[in-house]
């Protein structure tokens, strides 16, 4: 039964994942791309993980996308009509690419190594009992315990065991994020007009004068973006 | 945070969350489908809008719709008939597959929200073990329908309405799921049915000074998160017509509507399980278990305890819809600026700061244990409650004193230094607030 759920599922998700390539309308593919997100998702709840899958919709469908759906149409024209194309020159050493990383994940997959006491997770194929716990002593079994209190397993496995990952993670996103707001910065010292008579009153006069200004510069941004 | 400590609480139902596919739990989750999701609760939401107009009216000396049955009790019912006969046009230069998309997505994230929500004693639908954050994940689907909404028109204001939406929903999302870490904080849990029952033992969590404070921020939050006035510029009537969902006639106008309302009680509903203690009475400790200590084994008990605890539950629910009807007849739209401003200058500091105050409350109130009627755990629960308030209570003012004086600090001094212009203003939304 769940084999068949889940084949159905990958199914999907690889029509969803094929759809984001072969899409010509950048939103579409940005659709296909959110309709594998929740794929993935799904595959969480196929696994007992239904914490990881809200975080996966949380994460990836209501932040990355939506983020996603804003740069599409911030930097390129605002309906996202132009067709996306491959120019011939990057053909081949995109097919390169893609087929590098191919082998590389088949051999990874592969060749997994377990950790110190457990094979590979590819050579297992059955899951430890629900109900009974693994040592005599504890009350609940470590699955029930990881099913029914995920929040609290997954912190702790991550300021425990994946600590390290986790804060190199944390690092490189807020390099990210300095990186980004210095690019984005613009020194608005440099951009002001020489300074006359007006443009100092405008400083200095109170916006609530003025309340349809700034929906109006958000107009104009928009109408820019059109052109 | 303690683990032991929080295991050894007294459960109030069996509750393994662990669910048995059994037939019963089909039979189960079907009526819930069938009576709940596809006949009560649309039927609550029909009524709710029957509801705003009386009080609409009512503010503004009115009487309100009056004329379809008694009171005007007939009006949705009328409305609902008008809005699925009305003919369904959609322009011919939309996205036609994307434009029936977005309304169902707003739609059934609205509908997947009251999924975990535990209405009485056994009566949630579901019982996540991390209930919270499925149903943050899910809420955080309605942007992108109202985003796909404006893209697909191919009109300006639509357009212009869905950006907004998206830059006001995904800011406020955020103070709002950092008012609710305090919750979780103390519950020790993501569920909503174990959050209802720490709440049972020790009292509603806002009757705390953090507890206050972020149930403001949530509510502020919740109502920017529904697009209710004075956080409505997404579809701004006077600006930009009716914003993402301009393009939309007949029942596909309805779904958003319907789902507009609907995450108005799904927000209120939230609200109430999270920080208002569900279907409790007395706010206190000893007594707020109250309708749930005269809970027997008999059906007789079981049917008694959940008809006080729903009715108590809608209530409080009424109350919180009526708060958000009130704000929204009484202030006037925000601007663009003030509206990110008050987001990020304010809720976000406030609703972090906030988290460090909730743990002290929970090592000086909620760690010592739940004070019980009749031993000696009573007089211990109330002094160290008085000294949580005596503690966290100048935090809470200090906080939000500080953040406020901040704020204005920074506008005043950038107001004092004239030669340097600002290119769009980033003043404060302190004076009117």
């Amino acid at each position: 039964m769940s084999q068949i759920v889940f084949l159905v599922i990958a199914a999907l998700g690889l029509l969803a994942a094929l759809g984001t390539v072969l899409a010509r309308n950048l939103v579409h593919a940005a659709l296909y791309l959110i309709a594998f997100f929740f794929i993935v998702a799904c595959q969480f709840v196929m696994l007992e993980a239904e914490f990881l899958a809200a975080i996966q919709v949380l994460v990836y469908i209501g932040a990355v996308a939506i983020l996603l759906i804003f740069g599409i149409m911030l930097t390129r024209n605002i309906q996202g009509d132009d067709t996306t194309s491959v120019t011939k020159a990057l053909a081949a050493p995109g097919l390169v690419v893609v087929l590098g990383l191919f082998f590389v994940l088949v051999f990874g997959i592969n060749n997994h190594v377990g950790l110190k006491n457990r094979s590979g997770w590819p050579l297992q194929s059955s899951r430890p009992p629900v109900t009974e716990p693994a040592t005599p002593g504890e009350p609940v079994s470590r699955r029930e315990r990881a099913i029914n209190d995920m929040g609290r397993t997954v912190g702790v496995e991550l300021v425990t065991r994946y600590a390290l990952a986790f804060e190199v993670t944390g690092i490189m996103l807020t390099a990210a994020l300095v990186g980004a707001i210095a690019l984005a910065h613009r020194d608005v010292v440099q951009e002001a007009p020489p300074v006359g008579d007006s443009s100092t009153k405008r400083a200095t006069t109170p916006i609530k004068s003025l309340p349809l200004a700034t929906s109006g510069a958000a107009a104009s941004t928009v109408n820019s973006g059109k052109v | 945070m303690n683990g032991e400590t929080v295991m050894t609480f007294p459960a109030f139902l069996g509750q393994s969350t662990l669910v048995e596919l059994n037939t019963l739990t089909w039979v189960k989750w079907i009526l819930w489908l069938l009576v709940g999701f596809f006949g009560v609760f649309p039927g609550i939401v029909a009524y709710l809008v029957w509801a705003e107009r009386k009080v609409a009216a009512r503010f503004q000396d009115r009487i309100g719709p009056n004329r379809v049955g008694p009171l005007g009790l007939l009006q949705p019912i009328a409305d609902a008939i008008k809005l699925l006969t009305k003919e369904n046009i959609v322009p011919r230069s939309a996205d036609q597959f994307v434009h029936l998309l977005a309304p169902v997505i707003i739609l059934v994230s609205a509908f997947l929200v009251l999924a975990v929500i535990p209405f009485a004693a056994g009566l949630a639908p579901v019982n996540l073990p991390s209930g919270l954050i499925y149903l943050v994940a899910v809420s955080s689907l309605s942007p992108l329908g109202i985003f796909l909404a404006g893209w697909s028109s191919r009109n300006k204001y639509s357009l212009l309405g869905a950006m907004r939406a998206v830059a006001q929903l995904v800011s406020y999302e955020i103070p709002q799921v950092l008012s609710t870490i305090p919750i979780v904080l103390w519950a020790g849990s993501l569920s909503l049915v174990t959050i209802f029952d720490r709440q049972l033992e020790s009292g509603w969590f806002i009757l705390s000074p953090p507890g206050l404070l972020a149930f403001l921020i949530f509510l502020i939050a919740s109502i920017a998160e529904v697009n209710r006035t004075p956080f409505d510029l997404p579809e701004a009537e006077s600006e930009i017509i009716a914003g993402y969902h301009t393009e939309y006639s007949g029942m596909r106008f309805g779904l958003f509507f319907l789902a507009e309302y609907m995450s108005v009680f799904g927000v209120s509903c939230l609200g109430t399980a999270l920080f208002l203690g569900g279907g409790s009475i007395v706010p206190f400790a000893p007594l707020s278990e109250f309708p749930m200590s005269i809970l027997g084994s008999t059906w007789v008990s079981y049917l008694l305890v959940d008809t006080i605890l729903v009715s108590v539950f809608l209530t409080k629910v009424l109350g919180f819809v009526f708060l958000m009807f009130w704000v929204r007849v009484t202030l006037p739209r925000m601007r663009v600026d003030r509206l990110m401003n008050f987001a990020w200058k304010f809720m976000v500091p406030l609703a972090i700061a906030n988290i460090l105050i909730a743990a002290v409350w929970y090592e000086l109130v909620l760690r010592p244990g739940p004070s019980r009627f009749g031993s000696a755990y009573m007089s211990n629960g109330l002094a160290n409650w008085l000294i949580g308030w005596l503690v966290t209570g100048p935090m809470v003012l200090f906080l939000v004193w500080f953040v406020i004086w901040f704020n204005r600090r920074v506008r005043f001094s950038a107001d004092e230094v004239p030669s340097v212009t600002h290119g769009p203003r980033v003043s404060a939304a302190v004076g009117t607030r």
